[in-house]
């Protein structure tokens, strides 16, 4: 997070994906969609493909609708543990901790919730019992997976690494540059004090943001300064020009307001 | 929630509006601030991968490599495996069965048989499995799925005198509890097949066929246990519930091996397991291997005899007969192995034009153009 507010400081193009809505628009919604589609029918039609008119190694059924529902739901489980894996730029020990958790904690509840304790006390609550350990133990099981989950992981990881070569985003080029050289020494800290809970947060800075509803009389308890309220989109600023905002230095404004007060 | 107190970026407790009083009097204050440690003020090391070409290309040909003979090896299994399936519906005029199918009727104590030859071209070695087949039958259908009694079929005695309320239609009949309650019980597959094989001096030979070991261990040690505990007398305990409408015996006759009957018998079991698609195969019977010389199943002429009691025309269905050898991925499937073969070349196909493209597109990446 401190890395990331540096970041902001010493390259403050990074804030154009954010005010010309790139992650947040229709395009993007349309894609998650088609991303979405194309996975459903992977994660139905792979298992599908691979339990029909088959059986386990030693002859008896795997083609049941318990299995089947079981073999989806990991693969499920997989596929959505490695595209979180995609999207994490920062693995620290604590992702570690609850990606790799997370997975385990599911294995652990699906062979609790089928074993034979549960089925015995709550008998028409889990009905699936066995299920897990008589599917789960074949390698016909474990290959459906592991094809599930490239087929459903690939085609985003090629198609990140072709956008990244063909069309680099200011956030490619940073984090390229962050990889090749050393960071600089953030900038001294100012020792004074902000005013700037009165202010919404950096968020939405594409657009008006809530600044007038959490500054209004609601909130908060002092009356609010509305002539401070730096994120308002005025009609010929620089921000409606597409050129960087050029910020007042916070104390000058905390001597005006206190030289107002008194 | 929107506070008159905020912590800047230092971990400064302050509080505005007064805050030169609050300022003054905040030495109290100052011991809210967060250790200095790496985790609370996030300076926690980070692995940071971003996708250069450096890794992405070697994964999508390593993994090409990798596919391509796992690929292929799953459709070499498959292929190895022996299966033949004879379709005993009778629906041709001139098949066996065919008027077996068209006299049918829930009432008849006289069942029909019929006889099917068939020829096998090689010789089945080790355990061969026997299934029969159903299509344009929908096991999977939700209403029919939930219409079963798991506690009856677990030998609850309160569920035996009072099946759920899922059960019903199926549930009571002649003013007695159904035992087994429910669609799926009512449905279940009674014909019986039987294999003979034709000797090449003319007689016709039983193949011998087991009956256990069909379904899975824990549906017939756990899920499905008899009303009365171990070894009791089963027509006593089903004493006062009646068969399923459609049933010809009732469920404590199922076999004369105390241990395969009532609701722990293996055919009535496999069957409870609903199968996932509209054509699917249930195990039936297994023919054991006989020794390392001979194959279980030799070449030759074989007759298949069908005690035909499952009605399946009038809903377009199919009914047939498999024998199968099983290999360490189940049955023959070569779905897999096509599937492997075909994502493995497209990945390596798909590497080798990233890095055309990396060739003549990947210097934009470089930050010249990322100013400070």
């Amino acid at each position: 997070m401190v890395k990331i507010l540096y970041l902001l400081d010493c390259y403050p193009q990074l804030y154009c994906p954010g005010q010309l809505n790139m992650y947040f628009s229709k395009k993007a919604f349309v894609w998650c969609m088609l991303h979405s589609c194309y996975s459903s029918l992977v994660l139905f039609f792979i298992p599908w493909g691979a339990i029909q008119d088959t059986v386990r190694d030693d002859g008896r059924d795997i083609a049941d609708y318990q299995s089947f529902a079981s073999l989806a739901q990991t693969c499920l489980l997989v596929v959505v543990s490695a595209q979180l894996c995609l999207d994490t730029y920062y693995w620290t020990t604590v992702n570690h901790f609850f990606v790799w958790g997370s997975l385990a904690a599911y294995f652990a509840i699906t062979f609790t919730m089928y074993s034979n304790g549960m089925f015995l006390i709550f008998t028409s609550i889990f009905p699936f019992i066995g299920t897990a350990r008589n599917s789960l133990n074949q390698p016909n099981a474990w290959l459906t997976m592991f094809l599930t989950s490239l087929l459903c992981v690939l085609p985003v990881v090629a198609l990140r690494f072709i956008l990244m070569q063909i069309r680099p985003t200011i956030n490619d080029r940073v984090r390229y540059k962050m990889q090749k050289d050393t960071l600089p020494a953030p900038p001294p800290r100012r020792p004074v004090r902000r005013v700037s809970t009165r202010r919404s947060g950096y968020a939405f800075s594409h657009s008006q943001g809530y600044g007038a509803l959490v500054t209004s009389e609601r909130f908060l308890f002092k009356r609010p300064i509305k002539s401070r309220l730096a994120f308002s989109v005025q009609p010929d600023g620089p921000l409606a020009r597409n050129l960087p905002q050029v910020f007042r230095p916070i104390a000058e404004e905390l001597h005006e307001s206190q030289s107002s007060k008194s | 929630m929107l506070a008159s107190s905020y912590k800047d970026e230092d971990g400064h407790i302050s509080v505005s509006g007064s805050g030169a009083a609050a300022a003054a009097g905040g030495g109290s204050l100052r011991n809210k601030k967060p250790e200095n440690t790496a985790f609370k003020q996030q300076r926690l090391p980070a692995w940071q991968p971003i996708l250069t070409a450096g890794t992405v290309l070697p994964a999508f040909f390593i993994i090409g490599l990798i596919f391509i003979p796992i690929g292929i090896g799953l459709y070499v299994t498959s292929n190895n495996i022996k299966e033949i399936e004879i379709d005993y519906t009778g629906v041709d005029m001139s098949s066996p069965c065919f008027n077996c199918s068209q006299n049918f009727s829930w009432n008849s104590t006289k069942s029909c048989t019929c006889s099917i030859p068939f020829q096998l071209d090689q010789p089945y070695e080790s355990n061969v499995f026997m299934y029969y087949g159903l299509s344009n039958f929908y096991q999977n259908h939700r209403r029919y799925v939930k219409s079963r009694d798991d506690s009856q079929l677990n030998g609850n005695e309160e569920s035996l005198r009072s099946p759920s309320k899922e059960c019903e239609p199926y549930a009571r009949h002649d003013n007695k509890p159904i035992a087994p309650c429910g669609a799926i019980a009512n449905s279940m597959f009674n014909d019986t097949l039987e294999l003979f094989y034709n000797d090449p001096n003319g007689t016709k030979v039983q193949v011998p066929l087991t009956a256990t070991e069909i379904a899975w261990w824990t549906d017939k040690h756990v899920k499905f246990r008899n009303p009365g505990g171990e070894g009791s007398d089963l027509a006593a305990a089903f004493q006062g519930t009646t068969k399923p409408v459609n049933w010809r015996r009732p469920v404590y006759e199922l076999d004369s091996d105390p241990n395969n009957n009532g609701f722990i018998n293996e055919d009535f079991i496999v069957w409870m397991r609903t199968a996932a698609l509209p054509t699917f195969r249930k195990l039936y019977r297994i023919i054991q291997r006989r020794n390392n010389l001979l194959p279980t199943l030799p070449r030759g002429n074989y007759t298949l005899e069908v005690v035909y009691n499952y009605p399946v025309r009038s809903f377009e269905g199919r009914k047939r007969m498999i024998l199968s050898t099983i290999s360490w991925m189940g049955g023959k499937n070569p779905f897999l192995g096509i599937a492997y073969i075909t994502v493995g070349s497209i990945c390596f196909l798909l590497g080798i034009v990233l890095l055309i493209i990396h060739h003549k597109y990947g210097n934009r990446n470089n930050g010249a153009d990322v100013s400070h």
